[in-house]
């Protein structure tokens, strides 16, 4: 029976021109802006990993000089753009794309593309992700308001139920129909996005295949619970008008106020510093010591390290005291760094916990923050390549300052060494992170997600049970 | 006469109908969360500005504390920060911050605001790679969503409201079956329609730039009464647009069911898809080049330079003579050798970021005829020019610093070069960064296209709907 029916739903979609004319538009943005995003990472990729061949040759080929001299000359690291960024690209025209490495201080990742555009091109960027959050929910209403409170007007409804189905059985092969005409759609491009993944070179996200199963499970929860909540609501609707009104207003709130809501609502409970508060702050605690952090003394240093070595003067130390004090006041700093910075990535994390908290009320803030980690292009992998490009060159600071240390003599500013230390330091190999970290992160939207989809079936049972006939 | 009867009815209608009556409510709940987001933010952007003028005042008078005491025979503090060498007191810790104020508008629309930067620290080291910096500390996602301001419920939801209050002006008189009794009176449907839309449009359009008023009062917008006047032109010009396209598929003679679904399909089209389709096609069709080869060129221009000191500081002094006043390029000091370096690597970057500007400016020329074709868009970027906070203004900024740099340099270089100390004296001379702000006649000209744009539209659906309703008969 149920096969029936999916079957009749199914037809009756398809010979409808309004879903035939709104899912080829749909379709078509939805292959076009896979075509794209995938056409702009692959470039974007190329381009970056050139210029971090170049940053690594200028690091080669600086010549003869001091370490600490290299240290300061530093080195460029490029953001790499994971294997599924283009899908969603998230955040990343939004975050810098390059950081410099060099000594004494933590730097910013600068060029935010989002700089380089206009107003009008911030208002929405169509990627595939966009498509799938906003447009899809639109076309399952339109598909499925009209299912019950359209046959109840009718009058067919109480036809239908005289001929003994039940109206479980109803529901599901109406939901079965309309799902089927909805695969249509959405199978070809599923598969020329795999495609699109298995053609490009995946780049550095760990396990891409797993992920990209895994942000398709993710949409199609979104798309279930987005029919039966249509279902329920057509169900449960005076009228056919009634049920489209109500499930137009959710996808307004669901899609347009609520993720704006979250926004200003979360810098209110959560609110960062400005940028020059927290660059005053950084500066001043770095010319002071702060709560237990203590700024290292020179001349301490200095007399540890005799004593240590049991000499009387600077000169009798067989190492250099300068490379020695150099190191302390870089941990120092990244003891700042960290305090500071550390702080400012919690309170973006806080801020997005708004976000995710407020998917109770639009799903679609799950479901974007869980699309956004699994392509690699959220707020907090962002932070992941920071650290990662951190501790790079905390590395790096400290090796030159070793080789300072251990080859030269306190006070000599004539030590160079050459392209040998150079090319002894290893390149940044940045592992992106597991499937596993992205999930553990994401417990909070999975969950509402789940709620979601739950709750929605629930409702459309509960909703079709009561139905009225006519 | 019958105006007056037909806008009685519609404010009793009006109150007796609760499901409006809530839906009006909500919208204005939202205008007044919009406008608080708004203020909060023109606040915050109000005290970042104010401690940058502290800063500013503060430097200078830590120096000139350190330069009288030196005189007076003390030592300065660090030999590296010596504030009577040039590069010190001109360097980046003697820097003046030059700081864009908010826009006078700023608690109406956030715009631009939160992404570019509105203050530079200025100094002789000051180039084009100074201008590519991030800008306001902000959560990346929050950018990525932008704001609930007023623009937005503007843009957005504004049209949605008056679609809900009008897309059965006409059909539900002819679904009740009143439309014949009521144009049995000596009166027109245009009239009709016209004066119950006008009385709707007033309520509407009353709402939003009551509260934008009420914004504007309380932080100062009053002080520029015409971005306000243009800010008001756009908001009603925009409105109008809608209720006039919801007049005309109200002629078409469909239910209005039909109506409802094509004036939401016709929102979702203009609002939604075509901003969103247009970007796309615009980044497909004139991509935007990447900074990033700009590092790579700054890296590459800094390593020549460092090598040809000498070789640069001649020929420096050949296209400066003017700077150079008493060098004698024979016996260059330090301090001239690394400025010839450091203005090496500047122009080979402003070669770099003219190419890459000029592709950036043909891409957003190009971008920008499109908007034409979104009525969204073109309202968006008139309020945005009006309340001061859209890219020209950010634009002409930057411009305005890169000059205030140069005067800057002109003001240290010539004593880098001849290797001379400053002294207290010079710091009541040191150039100060004023804002030429924008003029009321330049905002006006700019946001004439949008506006005029905003107006052709609205003239064309008027005709489309004068021509309908003048067919629109009782007996329909």
């Amino acid at each position: 029976m149920i096969r029936h029916i999916a079957r009749k739903e199914f037809t009756d979609v398809m010979r409808d021109g309004r879903f035939r004319w709104s899912s080829i538009l749909v379709g078509a943005l939805l292959l076009v802006s896979l075509a794209h995003g995938w056409d702009q990472t692959r470039k974007a990729r190329q381009e970056h990993a050139a210029a971090q061949a170049t940053a690594r040759e200028h690091w080669d080929t600086q010549g003869e000089k001091n370490p600490h001299s290299a240290a300061h000359y530093g080195i460029y690291a490029f953001k790499p753009r994971l294997a599924l960024s283009f899908v969603d690209e998230g955040v990343d025209p939004y975050t810098g794309t390059s950081v410099w490495l060099e000594a004494h201080r933590q730097n910013d990742f600068l060029l935010r593309p989002a700089q380089d555009a206009t107003a009008a091109q911030r208002i929405g960027a169509l990627t595939a992700a966009q498509v799938l959050q906003h447009l899809l929910p639109l076309l399952i209403i339109l598909l499925t308001f009209a299912a019950f409170a359209g046959e109840r007007e009718r009058g067919t409804l109480r036809q239908l139920l005289a001929t003994g189905v039940g109206r479980r059985e109803l529901a599901t092969g109406k939901a079965l129909g309309i799902a089927g005409a909805l695969s249509l759609l959405l199978a070809p491009a599923a598969l020329v996005g795999a495609a699109a993944l298995v053609v490009a070179n995946p780049g550095p996200a760990a396990s891409p295949l797993a992920r990209a199963a895994v942000l398709a499970g993710v949409y199609l929860a979104y798309f279930t619970a987005f029919l039966a909540l249509s279902l329920a609501v057509s169900a449960w609707a005076r009228s056919a008008r009634t049920a489209l009104v109500v499930l137009l207003t959710v996808w307004v709130v669901n899609g347009l106020v609520a993720p704006r809501v979250a926004v200003d609502l979360s810098k209110r409970l959560h609110p960062t510093p400005s940028a020059l508060e927290f660059a005053r702050t950084v500066e001043q605690e770095m010319a002071a010591s702060v709560e237990g952090i203590s700024r290292p003394d020179r001349d301490e240093s200095t007399r540890r390290l005799l004593a240590e070595y049991g000499v009387e003067s600077v000169e009798d130390l067989p190492i250099n005291a300068v490379g020695v004090y150099l190191q302390e006041s870089e941990e120092f700093g990244n003891r700042i760094f960290d305090r500071n910075y550390g702080a400012l990535w919690d309170a973006f994390e806080r801020q997005g916990v708004v976000h995710e908290t407020l998917a109770v009320a639009a799903p679609l803030l799950a479901v974007r923050t869980l699309s956004m980690g699994l392509a690699g292009t959220d707020v907090e992998q962002h932070r992941h390549f920071a650290s990662a490009a951190e501790t790079y060159r905390r590395d790096l600071m400290r090796r030159m300052n070793g080789d300072m240390t251990e080859n030269s003599l306190t006070g000599d500013f004539t030590y160079t060494v050459g392209a040998e230390v150079w090319e002894a330091v290893p390149s940044l190999q940045y592992a992106a992170p597991t499937l596993g970290w992205v999930l553990g992160n994401r417990g909070l939207s999975l969950a509402v997600l789940g709620a979601w989809l739950v709750g929605a079936i629930l409702a459309a049972a509960v909703r079709v049970r009561r139905a009225e006939v006519g | 006469m019958a105006a007056r009867t037909i806008l009685r009815n519609e404010w009793r209608l009006l109150m007796a109908d609760r499901p409006l009556k809530i839906v009006l409510g909500l919208f204005v709940v939202l205008l007044g969360y919009a406008l608080t987001n708004g203020v909060v933010w023109l606040r915050f952007q109000e005290r970042t500005v104010q401690a940058t003028q502290t800063g500013n005042a503060e430097r200078i008078h830590a120096f000139g504390q350190e330069l009288e005491a030196i005189e007076n025979g003390a030592e300065p503090s660090s030999p590296f920060a010596d504030p009577r060498s040039p590069l010190v007191l001109g360097g980046p810790s003697g820097s003046h911050t030059a700081v864009l104020e908010p826009g006078p508008l700023t608690a109406l629309a956030v715009g631009q605001s939160d992404l570019l930067p509105y203050y530079y620290d200025v100094n002789v080291y000051t180039n084009e790679s100074s201008f590519h910096q991030n800008g306001e500390v902000e959560n990346p996602l929050n950018l990525m969503v932008g704001r609930f301001d007023l623009t937005f419920v503007a843009v957005y939801l504004l049209p949605l409201l008056v679609l809900a209050l009008s897309f059965n002006v006409l059909s539900e008189e002819r679904e009740q079956g009143t439309l014949a009794l009521t144009l049995s009176q000596p009166v027109s449907a245009r009239t009709v329609v016209a004066v119950k839309l006008a009385f709707r449009a007033f309520l509407v359009a009353g709402m939003v730039l009551a509260v934008s008023l009420l914004g504007a009062l309380a932080t100062g917008g009053f002080g520029s009464p015409g971005r306000l006047l243009l800010w008001s032109a756009t908001i009603v010009t925009y409105a109008l647009f809608w209720f006039v396209l919801a007049a005309w598929v109200n002629t078409l003679r469909r239910s209005s069911a039909w109506n409802a679904t094509v004036l939401v399909g016709a929102w979702l089209v203009l609002v939604v898809v075509l901003p969103a389709a247009l970007n796309a096609a615009a980044s497909l069709l004139h991509p935007l080049p990447s900074r990033v080869e700009m590092i790579t060129a700054q890296r590459e221009a800094s390593n020549d330079a460092v090598n040809r000191r000498s070789e640069l500081l001649a020929r420096y002094l050949e296209d400066h003579p003017e700077m150079a006043e008493g060098v004698v390029a024979d016996e260059p000091g330090l301090g001239a050798l690394s400025w010839a370096a450091t203005d090496a690597v500047n122009r080979r970057l402003e070669e770099v970021t003219a190419e890459h500007d000029a592709r950036r400016d043909d891409q957003i020329a190009l971008v920008r005829r499109y908007r034409f074709l979104s009525p969204a868009i073109l309202a968006q970027e008139a309020l945005l020019d009006a309340a001061g906070t859209g890219d020209a203004r950010f634009a002409d900024f930057q411009f305005q610093v890169r000059a205030f740099a140069e005067q800057w340099r002109e003001f240290f270089v010539p004593a880098i070069l001849a290797g001379e100390e400053m002294s207290a004296r010079v710091l009541p001379d040191l150039p100060r960064f004023r804002l030429k702000d924008e003029e009321p006649a330049e905002v006006a000209r700019r946001a004439t296209v949008p506006l005029a744009a905003l107006g052709g539209l609205l003239v064309l659906v008027s005709t489309g709907a004068g021509i309908g309703l003048g067919r629109v008969r009782g007996a329909d």
